[in-house]
């Protein structure tokens, strides 16, 4: 983002949490410094450019800081901010702090200035993490694991699990259920009364098979899937418009048919009124079919997590 | 038959509905009951074809007594048939709830027996599912013409959303092609369940949260596009006076695909994906901008134009309305310029009060600049090498169209992102059409040539006499008009693509 490093560029550095980048804000508008960035410590590429200062995480300050946010930009302005914490840009930290430098000089209207740069591409980042959010509310697929409980992994682009547990525990308030999100390492956890967060980076963790029903409810799915489909109208390139390739991996009705359990057994209608000559074809699909590849990709998903460093 | 093969029968059946979408009501979650609504719905998956699937949509049975010419399920044709028990309909769409596969469900039926036993059997299967597994995700359920209106009361008040096909345009080609079904019943479907809609909300005894319960997500119908002889202008003009009358939620148009071979079902080949596409966005301009049907087509010129939308062929008709200064224009004047859409228009009249804005501004507004160049300026100026001429104009965003098609790439799609902001979350109202090079070519080529829409040939095909056509058709000189509208285009389209 900068592309050439002054001597003067001084960057704060936090520990990853909330709490440790409002400290960091704090101490920016505190020491009237102007740090070109605010960044996780760990894993961090030094340049030898650069000053760096460790900020250290004062829960008193972060609340400050939000209690700020809340009084003079609005609670919904303190989601946002919350909400744009969760990327995984490594910038977000400077993106934040330039945002409510121009925020709390402009007051509540500078929510609109969506044409200057500091609100921009703070807006545009929200957009980012909130467009992820709402890929998951899609494209989670749950599976039911013996004993009841539903599991579904994901894996966003966005440390999202958070913003999306509420969604998915108001509409399955009667089944417990796992949102493991495999890329961050985090998991949220529903158990019909009120959900939580686990980190599972340092858990082993082992789930359950597959219920007996989930097999049939996944290929009455993907028969679905593929009959809801026109021929006529085929068009692969909408389709990946709307359903990036990159969620493909945990849905079950995007594995190919060769690699899937079951087949359907009976031709459509429709099928059987313009097909006829396409159907031989295809019978050799209908053979017998072990699912080796379907397990690695969506179906006990659960058993990876078990193997979690 | 097992579920499997029962479900792959009715939702092959079904698949030729359009209407898969799960928003206009929200309903917060209830504890210990499955499932919520969000006003703006949910698509949880997209099919080989593009288009989003939200709801689990099947019809109850592919049994049916009526003969529609258009129709797989049709009495005569000899098909697979099966019935979904309500109990296998109730255990499927909790399975797929579940799971997060679906918002909800889509019921629709062929007729079984009479329309009220079929009614009453839907009822069944929806009243299972709501009260004995406590649903309360989406429900759309379609109501068959003809039915009583006590069942359409008990059925109204079980789902979210009802629709009533008017399936053609006109009562004659419903009577040509869906002998059984007339006009007459499904309009009164249609008033029905509009009053009752109206006459629930306006109940003052009833709490608020009651008195939204019947079809609190509206009602919507569609027809199919091309397997009649009616031109865009009827058809539109149909929509917009169902849009006033019974205040429809939405009107889906369906690109026909021959399904069956028989005299009577006309003989199109392709199905007509652009103009079905340009009519979906001509509707848009209708809800969303603005505009009334008459400003979009009129009589004189009954058909879109393919090559661009109805939005850029406005602003080109009214030239003299442009440029138009960003910085200065009225709201409603934003709205008219073609890409940009309703969003678009709100940032930049939030952002301009900040400051004056030029195109880096626009630019990381997000406002695609690509048709929106044309029409405007910023402080006074055209964006670098525009040349505010309207046939050149026309020229280019023909042409644009055209190498969008080549790439394979769906114009449809793109431009309704970046006309017509259907993010994610609204894409479900909009179905995905498919158009590559030769479709443009073919339509258009259709288009001109008169095979498709066009009054001698499917006429012909239909058993109908011309003069029937003619006169049905508003316009007496349908012939003269045609040549005329084909000649025009074939230039047009000529300039473009040899531009
Ligand atoms: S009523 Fe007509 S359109 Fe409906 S299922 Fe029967 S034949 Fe098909």
């Amino acid at each position: 983002m900068q592309p050439l490093l002054l001597d003067a560029d001084i960057f704060y550095l936090y520990d990853g949490s909330l709490e440790g980048l409002l400290s960091a804000v704090f101490l920016a508008f505190d020491s009237k410094e102007n740090p070109s960035d605010i960044l996780v410590e760990e894993g961090l590429q030094y340049s030898l450019l650069g000053s760096y200062q460790s900020v250290s995480t004062d829960l008193d300050h972060a609340e400050r800081v939000m209690t700020g946010i809340v009084s003079t930009l609005g609670a919904r302005c303190y989601e946002e901010v919350r909400s744009v914490y969760l990327s995984d840009e490594d910038h977000k930290g400077g993106v934040i702090l330039r945002f409510l430098q121009y925020a709390f000089k402009h007051g509540r209207h500078s929510l609109l200035h969506l044409a200057h740069p500091a609100v921009n591409e703070f807006k545009e980042m929200l957009l980012r993490v909130t467009n992820e959010a709402h890929f998951i509310m899609m494209f989670a697929r749950f599976a039911e694991l013996e004993g009841g409980v539903f599991f579904a992994r994901v894996e966003p682009r966005a440390n999202v699990v958070p913003i999306v547990m509420e969604h998915f525990a108001e509409r399955f308030n009667i089944q417990p259920f796992v949102l493991f999100d495999r890329a961050h390492q985090l998991a949220g956890v529903f158990d019909t009364s009120s959900w939580w967060l686990v980190d599972t980076r340092r858990l082993d963790v082992t789930f359950p098979d597959n219920s007996r029903s989930e097999e049939g409810f996944q290929s009455l799915w993907q028969t679905f899937f593929d009959t809801i489909a026109i021929e006529e109208r085929h068009n692969p390139v909408c389709q990946r418009n709307f359903m990036p390739k990159r969620f493909w991996g945990t849905l079950c009705e995007q594995i190919p048919p060769e690699l899937r359990k079951r087949r359907p057994s009976t031709e459509t209608p429709s099928q059987a009124a313009k097909r006829a000559a396409r159907l031989t074809g295809t019978v050799a699909a209908h053979g017998e079919i072990a699912g080796q590849g379907h397990d690695a990709q969506a179906g006990p998903c659960a058993l990876e997590a078990g193997s979690c460093p | 038959m097992e579920l499997l093969d029962k479900l792959t029968i009715l939702a092959d059946a079904a698949k030729y509905d359009v209407a898969c979408t799960s928003c206009g009501v929200s309903r917060s979650a209830e504890k210990g009951k499955l499932g919520a609504t969000t006003n703006a719905g949910i698509c949880h998956s997209f099919s080989a074809d593009g288009r989003c699937i939200t709801l689990l949509k099947v019809l109850m049975s592919n049994v049916c007594s009526y003969d529609c010419a258009y129709c797989v399920n049709r009495a005569r044709n000899d098909v697979p048939r099966a019935t979904l028990s309500p109990r296998e309909l109730a255990e499927l769409t909790m399975g797929f709830y579940r799971r997060n596969y679906i918002e909800g469900l889509f019921l629709s039926s062929g007729v079984l027996r009479t329309p009220d036993y079929t009614t009453e059997r839907m009822c069944e299967s929806i009243r299972l599912l709501r009260e004995h597994y406590g649903f309360r995700g989406y429900i759309h359920a379609k109501a068959i013409p003809g039915t009583s209106d006590e069942l359409l009361v008990r059925l109204g008040t079980l789902v979210d959303r009802m629709s009533v096909n008017i399936e053609f345009p006109s009562a004659h080609s419903l009577k040509m092609l869906a002998p059984e079904k007339n006009r007459a019943s499904v309009l009164g479907s249609l008033r029905f369940i509009h009053d009752g809609i109206k006459e629930n909300y306006q109940d003052k005894r009833l709490s608020t949260t009651k008195r939204t319960r019947f079809v609190p997500a509206g009602q919507s119908t569609q027809m199919i596009v091309g397997a009649s002889p009616e031109s865009d202008y009827h058809i539109l003009n149909l929509s917009a006076s169902l849009y006033r009358s019974f205040e429809l939620r939405r009107v889906f148009f369906s690109a026909y695909v021959p399904v069956n071979e028989n005299p009577l079902s006309p003989l199109v080949r392709e199905a007509p994906l652009l103009r079905e596409h340009r009519l979906y966005q001509a509707d848009w301009l209708m809800r969303f901008y603005q505009f009334d049907v008459s400003e979009i087509i009129d009589e004189d010129h009954p058909f879109l134009d393919l090559l661009i939308d109805p939005k850029c062929n406005w602003a080109l008709n009214h030239i003299d309305h442009f440029p138009i200064e960003i910085n200065k224009a009225s709201y409603d004047m934003l709205l008219r310029v073609p890409g940009i859409g309703v969003r678009g228009v709100q940032r930049v009249w939030a952002a301009r009060r900040e400051r004056r804005l030029d195109f880096d501004d626009l630019r990381r507004l997000n406002i695609s600049l690509k048709r929106a160049r044309h029409f405007i300026t910023c402080n006074g100026r055209f964006s670098e090498g525009i040349v505010f001429d309207p046939s050149s104009i026309y020229r280019t965003l023909a042409n644009d169209a055209h190498r969008r098609h080549c790439k394979g790439v769906t114009a449809g799609q793109l431009s309704l992102f970046e006309d017509y902001e259907t993010g994610p979350q609204k894409a479900q109202e909009q179905t995905a059409p498919l158009v590559t090079a030769a479709m443009t070519v073919a339509a258009c080529s259709r288009h001109m040539s008169g095979s498709c829409g066009a009054p001698g040939s499917l006429a012909e095909n239909m058993g109908i006499s011309t003069t029937v056509l003619a006169k049905n058709n508003t316009s007496a000189t349908v012939t003269g008009f045609w040549e005329e509208e084909a000649t025009r285009r074939r230039e047009n389209t000529h300039a473009a693509l040899i531009a």
